[in-house]
């Protein structure tokens, strides 16, 4: 299984994150590959189940209590053994006002590692989709998964993400989110279980253009020893308004630390942060760093000097703030 | 080998130049040339805007010029952009550059150019973020490759010795000299320490005192040996030549 990098650059609207090339190599490299409503490719990976939810909810009963009502669309994906490349699974909305109910399970068994890249796009920018997507992660115990998930919407899109983590013991996870091409409605919500001993670093990448963006994270540190680390990236472009509410609770010794920092690039721009910490045991430690600014007029004037225009100094002090 | 660069031409030209910044007037009256091939030293005490001086020929916002002219090779450019201002070929090596966080050295350097300059110590600086936790020698090194980078017609270095031991301002004196004073690359220097001098021995040695020059010498040597007996207040009897 050749593996393509999805790996996007340029925050700049007009030059897209993935270029046709690119989403068709990762659409044709895609063990799960949806356009619209319709099922366009199952890759089989050896020792691995990949099925549409659908199909899963009939043929294991036991997944109905992760499900909890019966799926209309999306994947399962149960790793039960390990792959050495990462899993990918591609969403797509190729058609005029579709509206994608999706709902998505990835199961990974104990002590397995996994990476899963997972790219959700409209590939027109003017299409009117709608993306609803219900995802649930289980990571069982020992497991680790790093999740790679981006998003690239056209303007007129309406997209709500609701994704459920559970950690088991010992079990590791690395989720970055990256939506530098957002639909004009945009909610992302998470919420993240934790037991003993388990680790999970979120980030996410927001570039908010023309947008309305809601965030809401809550991480509930239950299992004793757990740590959580969330961190939030924003960029207010011109007319976004991202409201952004990331809440860590710790209930038993653990640690947490929120990480929230907004840049405004455009005076249209409207950034709301709010961090919260919850802390019901005194040997939890929960920080956080909080922050919204504008970029620096000295570094714009220090790359203005080395021959970069206005336009060209902001993108690149854009993309260090979203990479940082 | 620099003399026969050296052509008549005038490369920058500052015609009585005043500037504000914060309401607060820095430059009054600055009358300034550099021919090409050329390399004049500007000395001065701390805070006589000798910065200032440099951020404004660069073309910083930050300052307003309130009165007078700046030519490059005999074109206005007061009113230019900073990028259009390096496009020409002037760049500016700040004394005290910002961090830009999250934007690799190498990744700047190749927006900017096509040119590749390289020095020993500069393969580990390339993958770390801009002027990030630098120690001072990093940041000149820095400045360095970016300027470097950028095949200048003038550079400007604003205290490009300070924050240096002897043995560094010595290689970085080394480095300007080779790879641009003996390229025909005309260099203004601002320093108030004038240890860098003798490396690079400047045609000219000029002294910035209260936003005005007071001084304009061909033997940097005596002005050196002025300012350290008697420091910069015997400068100003002298008469620009």
């Amino acid at each position: 299984m050749v593996t393509k990098n999805v790996k996007n650059v340029n925050p700049v609207r007009g030059q897209r994150v993935l270029t046709k090339m690119q989403r068709k190599q990762t659409s044709n490299g895609a063990h799960f590959w949806q356009v619209d409503h319709k099922l366009k490719n199952i890759s089989e990976v050896p020792g691995n189940v990949i099925l549409p939810s659908p199909q899963a909810w009939q043929k294991f009963k036991w997944l109905r209590k992760y499900f909890g009502e019966k799926p209309k669309e999306g994947y399962f994906i149960w790793v039960k053994r390990q792959v050495d490349f990462p899993l990918i699974a591609c969403i797509n909305i190729a058609s005029p006002k579709i509206s994608q109910d999706l709902t998505n399970l990835l199961v990974i068994e104990k002590g397995i590692k996994v990476k899963a890249n997972v790219v959700c796009s409209a590939v027109k920018n003017n299409l009117c989709g709608t993306h609803r997507a219900k995802g649930k992660l289980l990571l069982k115990s020992g497991s680790s998964l790093e999740y790679n998930h981006f998003h690239q919407w056209g303007e007129k899109d309406f997209v709500s993400p609701d994704y459920e983590f559970i950690l088991e013991k010992n079990s590791r996870l690395v989720y970055a989110y990256k939506n530098l091409f957002p639909p004009q409605n945009l909610l992302l919500k998470t919420t993240l279980q934790s037991n003993e001993n388990s680790s999970s670093n979120q980030s996410f990448v927001i570039n908010g253009l023309n947008s309305r963006i809601g965030i809401s994270d809550k991480v509930n540190l239950s299992g004793f020893n757990s740590q959580a680390i969330v961190r939030l990236r924003l960029v207010g472009r011109k007319n976004s308004q991202i409201e952004a509410a990331s809440q860590i609770k710790a209930t038993v010794l653990s640690g947490g630390h929120l990480d929230c920092q907004g840049l405004l690039v455009d005076r249209t721009a409207e950034i709301s942060l709010t961090p919260k910490l919850i802390c019901q045991d005194k040997n939890a430690r929960l920080t956080h760093e909080a922050s919204i600014g504008k970029i620096s007029e000295e570094e714009l004037t220090y790359l203005r000097m080395r021959g970069l225009s206005e336009k060209e100094a902001i993108d690149l002090i854009v993309t260090g703030f979203l990479e940082k | 080998m620099r003399i026969i660069y050296k052509a008549v031409k005038t490369l920058l030209k500052i015609e009585n130049l005043r500037v504000k910044a914060d309401g607060k007037e820095i430059l009054k009256g600055v009358n300034l040339q550099i021919k090409k091939g050329e390399v004049l030293a500007l000395l001065g005490s701390n805070g006589s805007g000798k910065s200032c001086l440099a951020q404004v020929i660069s073309g910083n916002p930050k300052y307003k010029v309130t009165r007078g002219r700046i030519f490059f090779e005999g074109r206005k450019i007061t009113g230019l952009p900073p990028e259009k201002r390096a496009k020409l070929g002037l760049a500016l090596a700040w004394q005290s550059p910002p961090a830009v966080k999250g934007v690799k050295l190498s990744q700047l350097l190749k927006k900017i150019s096509q040119r590749r300059p390289e020095f020993p110590e500069s393969g580990e600086l390339m993958e770390r973020e801009i002027n990030l936790d630098f120690s001072g020698g990093e940041k000149k090194i820095s400045e360095l490759l970016q300027i470097l980078s950028l095949n200048p017609k003038l550079v400007i270095f604003d205290e490009i010795d300070s924050g240096l031991d002897i043995k560094r301002a010595e290689k970085v004196a080394g480095i300007i000299k080779k790879e641009l004073v003996d390229k025909g690359v005309s260099i203004l220097l601002i320093t108030h320490w004038g240890q860098i001098l003798s490396h690079l021995r400047p045609d000219w040695t000029q002294v910035l005192l209260d936003g005005r020059i007071i001084c304009k010498e061909r033997d940097f040597k005596k002005v050196l040996r002025t300012i350290k007996k008697y420091g910069y207040e015997k400068c100003k009897k002298c008469k620009p030549r």
